[in-house]
């Protein structure tokens, strides 16, 4: 039994108690596990498995208005999937956003995180509210917001909206990136933030004793400290960002450039409203296995060099 | 250890997605065939009092529904209102007729009829003696759009219309000696003098496809037909390129502006007076009215353009009809409050009070809302211009069944088109072929 | 290394600085606070924006300078919403309360829970149902929407306040948190002289691993809390009567009706000022856990 890397920071340093036996709390930990388990299995794993299943139908019918029949179809859904240009290109735009929008967005929550969590800042109350309320924003209202400020006529900030086109082809993408950075840096700092909370002063006392400053205590104590936050809101960003859907969708209703299969999540919604459920489960299938791939990946890359 | 684990719950996940997809299998896979000559066996009163679920998303219909349960004590119907059509409700329908709990009535738009067909959601209402007599009240081409056609087969009352005409700046257009266009080529030319003014004729709609094919529809053609075995895709037949190529050169012209509809920055245009004309349906009178509030009495209605000088077509826009779906148990009754609903004066005149709905009936024309001067378009009766539109729409006109589809690969081509990607007639090409590729996914026969 | 080699803190860091009595470099002082009031701005601007335009009649809202009060009708417009049929705004802010408080509680429970038994047992199958629980996150929401709609028709369960709130329990993410705090803050030597006094595991967890839990279990409260506040994809799909919608679900049917309705485009933003506020009060009321929480659950 290999430890999962996004806790491996933390299991590393469990007490010999941990190792591996048979558990003597089976009662205790059933009780804990199942009532997650029983909903989890419910709400996710199943629809998961019908999904996969719809995803192996296709639908045999005669007449133009004749009655539709499910039957097995092998995987005659992943060859139109593997065949359709748009929505792999749309995978090729996704990555192209998250290669730039996470760090970017997981770096400013960093800096915000551990400026919180220094002496150098009053006011923190203030701030931490501040920076959490964009991602209180309903989305249907954050469009009608976006919409307005990205105007090149009526945005308050006109001057630069009418020599840049943030809507146009080239640029809506990170138009798109400046929203999803401006909703989800203050959720993950505010995760890495409490990982910062549950760091005992001690360990860091000496060193602010030693003269070192928060520059050094932030860089050689405080980051490796709470890296396994710091990994996991980066798998969950991962995750996000292949799955970008309500965004876009937004972006759709003002912006020529943002099309009906501008991500693979929306090449999903749109299928899935023609309707054609298992073309839109097979789509959903390859998604999840990419998503898997790419953050099994970055937990695998990171894990070996955090090794050495 | 690992793999072995893992062979366990991929078999366990196996095991409960298979016990899960055989207790959630629609009950409807039962139903055969296409649907059976009429006998009216299928459409008899039952016995005792009825209750029906009509779902919606028309604004005040709950308020409409009042005076029908006041009136009907035996069948009370319950409305229950969500997003409109293609922003979720056409979506929930799908997954309800698929679990086999749908309503038993709904609001289905002209163009998603055809959807819901292939889907086998809808009662064909051609079994009941009453729907069938009701025919000659409709105007012409609405009984076309739920019948499809076919003799004796109905699959929802036809509720409202979208007959279009031409919404025009009358003060810009007179002020500047520049004469209201009654055809297309006036329109150009109108177009060329008012952009030298520094104003657009008019916005293109990139994402209005449905508008779209409203000027298709006006020039005679359609985008889809129906042989009986096969379906035929006209996307690209001579009369949707004729209006795309006439769009694509108003375009390259710079003639009209290319703000995407329904934003802000769209009612702006048209508020501050730097669009002058929209080509749209009865129910743009609101849009425009509350959108451009500063340009109140200025405006005025007149036909379409049409093609050739002295002719008189219009298109439409929209419109709706009140469908019943499959598994429900009391069509007499459902076809009975529908027809209520869409051809009573009383029915029509609150449904045109609460939420501007234009009547799909002949006499409808008449309610006396609708011979009214109003106010903003500087007490015009507009609604005598779309009165006569609406007898002058194609009745030919065919939706197919992949709507959705159609929609959003059209308005991908729009909108690179007039950001300088493509041409009108390019996205309408690729449209086509994207339209039986989806077709064909779904066994739907299809003429290539 | 780990966090539980060593005792828990009772403070901030901030306030250790200030017991050490070591001064910071003003000019650290300056930039620090520079940078944090520049992205303050760009946070809080936008929303000063839908302050600003729930305060405006329709017709000023294009007609006037965006970022600043024309007359001020915010009263007129917040009497318009909530008269708008029959109050229904009204309704759909306690619906949104209901299916909220109740599933953001219950939800961080189950998640502490699970997250514990993984986080503080070593037992076999452990990583496996952690693997599980990710992968469930991998595929998208949109692909278990029908699934889940046909699962609740199964029961007839569809259109009730069960089909939203008994999925909005389930939180993956709650899980992984909890698995690292519980991990981080609970020592195993305090687990274990609570089994010499004698108390049961599932009662240490209650009693003592959940106060030292209590920072994070405040944070996925939090995003509970928001994420179930602002879901309107599953009671899109699930809820067929306006009367049992949640604000954002309501919102969003508005806004679909502008068509039909022009004025509405006005109540939506009124709408979605009033609809923060509510999150914004329960940010204030957990923030004073994150500096208690971890105090009181010291071992000294």
């Amino acid at each position: 039994m290999t430890t999962n890397p996004l806790t491996q920071e933390v299991s590393s340093g469990r007490p010999p108690a941990s190792r591996r036996r048979s558990s003597p709390h089976k009662r205790a930990i059933a009780v804990f596990v199942l009532p997650f388990g029983v909903l989890f299995s419910l709400f996710y794993a199943i629809p998961v498995g019908y999904a996969v299943w719809q995803s192996l139908l296709k639908v045999e019918r005669e007449g133009t208005f004749g009655v539709a029949r499910e039957v097995f179809g092998g995987f005659s859904q992943y060859e139109q999937v593997f065949s359709n240009a748009p929505f792999w290109n749309s995978v090729g735009r996704v990555l192209t956003f998250g290669a730039v929008q996470v760090p970017v967005m997981l770096g400013l929550a960093l800096i915000f995180a551990l400026l919180l969590d220094s002496p150098l800042v009053k006011g923190k109350k203030f701030f931490r509210l501040a920076f959490f309320v964009p991602y209180a924003v309903p989305g249907v209202v954050a469009a009608i917001m976006w919409g307005f400020l990205y105007s090149p006529n009526l945005s308050p900030f006109k001057a630069v909206t009418e020599n840049v086109a943030f809507l146009s082809a080239d640029l809506v993408l990170w138009a798109i990136a400046n929203v999803v950075t401006w909703v989800y840096v203050g959720y993950n700092m505010l995760i890495i933030y409490s990982s910062l909370l549950a760091i005992p002063t001690e360990i860091y006392e000496a060193a602010r004793l030693d003269g070192a400053g928060q520059l050094r205590i932030a860089w050689s104590v405080k980051i490796p400290l709470v890296m396994p936050a710091i990994l996991l809101t980066t798998v969950f960003s991962i995750i996000g960002t292949l799955q970008l859907l309500a965004e876009p969708q937004v972006f759709r209703s003002f912006s020529s450039a943002v099309t009906s299969s501008y991500t693979p999540n929306l090449t999903i919604y749109s299928t899935s409203s023609i309707p054609n459920f298992s073309l839109a489960a097979a789509f959903s299938v390859v998604l999840a296995v990419a998503t898997f791939i790419l953050s099994f990946t970055f937990l695998k890359v990171t894990q070996r060099k955090g090794n050495k | 250890m690992k793999t072995k684990n893992r062979a366990i719950s991929v078999a366990l996940l196996t095991v409960i997605a298979l016990a899960g997809c055989s207790s959630t299998e629609p009950t409807s896979t039962d139903a055969s065939g296409p649907a059976n000559p009429a006998t009216s066996k299928e459409c008899q009163p039952a016995t005792g009092n009825v209750e029906l679920t009509f779902t919606t998303w028309v604004p005040g219909m709950d308020t409409v529904v009042a005076l029908w349960n006041e009136q009907n004590p035996d069948i009370q119907v319950t409305v229950q209102t969500g997003p409109n059509g293609n922003g979720g409700t056409y979506q929930n329908f799908f997954n309800q007729l698929k679990a086999g709990n749908a309503p038993d009535l709904g609001q289905i738009e002209y163009d998603a009829l055809p959807n819901f067909r292939v889907q086998d959601g809808l009662v064909n209402l051609g079994v009941c003696a009453d729907v069938l007599a009701a025919q000659d009240e409709f105007v012409g081409w609405t009984w076309n759009q739920v019948s499809f056609g076919e003799e004796g087969n109905v699959y929802g009352i036809p509720q409202d219309a979208g007959p279009m005409a031409m919404f025009y700046r009358k003060d810009l257009f007179e002020q500047n000696n520049i004469p209201v266009p009654t055809t297309w080529a006036e329109y150009q030319d109108a177009a060329v003098k008012i952009k030298e003014l520094g104003g657009y004729i008019t916005n293109f709609s990139q994402s209005d496809i449905n508008q779209f094919a409203g000027f298709v529809w006006q020039a005679g053609g359609s985008w889809f037909q129906n042989d009986g075995t096969s379906w035929s895709v006209g996307l690209t037949s001579p009369e949707s390129i004729k209006v795309a190529d006439y769009w694509q050169g108003l375009i390259d012209d710079g003639l009209v502006s290319a703000n995407p509809p329904w934003t802000d920055e769209w009612n702006n245009a048209y508020n501050t007076g730097s669009d002058w004309t929209w080509i749209s349906a009865v129910w743009g009178a609101n849009s425009i009215s509350a959108g451009a509030p500063a340009t109140a009495g200025n405006w005025a209605v007149a036909p379409m353009p049409q093609w050739n000088a002295g002719d008189n077509a219009a298109g439409n826009w929209g419109g709706s009809s009140t469908a019943v779906f499959k598994g429900t148990e009391n069509v007499y009754e459902a076809a009975k409050f529908a027809l209520w609903l869409n051809t009573s004066d009383e029915a029509l005149t609150a449904l045109n009070k609460a939420a501007n709905l234009y009547p799909a009936t002949v006499a409808g024309a008449n309610l006396p809302a609708l011979k009214e001067g109003v106010e903003f378009y500087g007490g015009q009766a507009i609604y005598d211009v779309f009165a006569q539109a609406s007898t002058q729409v194609n009745p030919d006109f065919t939706w197919g069944p992949t709507m959705t589809q159609v929609y959003a690969d059209a308005s991908d081509g729009f909108k690179a088109a007039v950001s300088g990607g493509g041409t009108l007639a390019d996205a309408l090409t690729a449209t086509q072929d994207s339209t039986i590729t989806t077709l064909k996914s779904q066994a739907i026969p299809v003429k290539e | 290394m780990s966090a539980t080699d060593t005792p828990v803190r009772t403070q901030g860091s901030a306030d250790a600085e200030r017991r050490l009595g070591v001064k910071e470099n003003p000019v650290s002082r300056v930039g620090a606070m520079i940078v944090m009031g520049v992205f303050t701005v760009y946070f809080l601007m936008p929303i000063w924006w839908l302050l600003v335009s729930a305060t405006k009649d329709r017709a000023q809202f294009t007609s006037t300078a965006p970022l600043w009060f024309a007359d001020f009708s915010l009263w007129t417009n917040i009497s318009n919403l909530l008269n708008y049929g029959d109050g229904i705004f009204v309704k759909w802010m306690v619906n949104s309360a209901l299916y909220t408080v109740g599933g953001a509680f219950f939800g961080t429970i189950l998640a502490a829970m699970c997250g514990y038994a993984l986080g503080k047992y070593p037992f076999r199958g452990r990583e496996t149902i952690f693997n599980v629980v990710l992968g469930g996150v991998l595929v998208p929401a949109t692909a278990l929407a029908l699934p889940l709609f046909l699962l609740f028709s199964t029961v007839s369960l569809t259109n009730t306040f069960w089909s939203v709130f008994l999925p909005s329990l389930v939180s993956p993410f709650g899980v992984y948190l909890a698995r690292i705090y519980a991990a981080a803050s609970v020592p195993d030597e305090l687990l274990e002289a609570a089994r010499l006094d004698g108390s049961g595991e599932v009662r240490t967890f209650f009693t003592v691993s959940v106060r030292l839990m209590l920072p994070a279990l405040v944070t996925v409260f939090l995003f509970q809390f928001v994420a179930i506040w602002n879901n309107f994809f599953l009671p899109l799909i699930m809820l067929r009567d306006e009367s049992t919608f949640p604000v954002t679900l309501g919102l969003y049917t508005w806004t679909t009706q502008v068509n039909q309705i022009p004025e509405l485009s006005g109540l939506v933003l009124v709408g979605a000022l009033l609809s923060i506020i509510p999150l914004i009060v329960i940010f204030l009321l957990l923030q004073r856990f994150w500096r208690n929480g971890l105090g009181a659950g010291s071992v000294k």
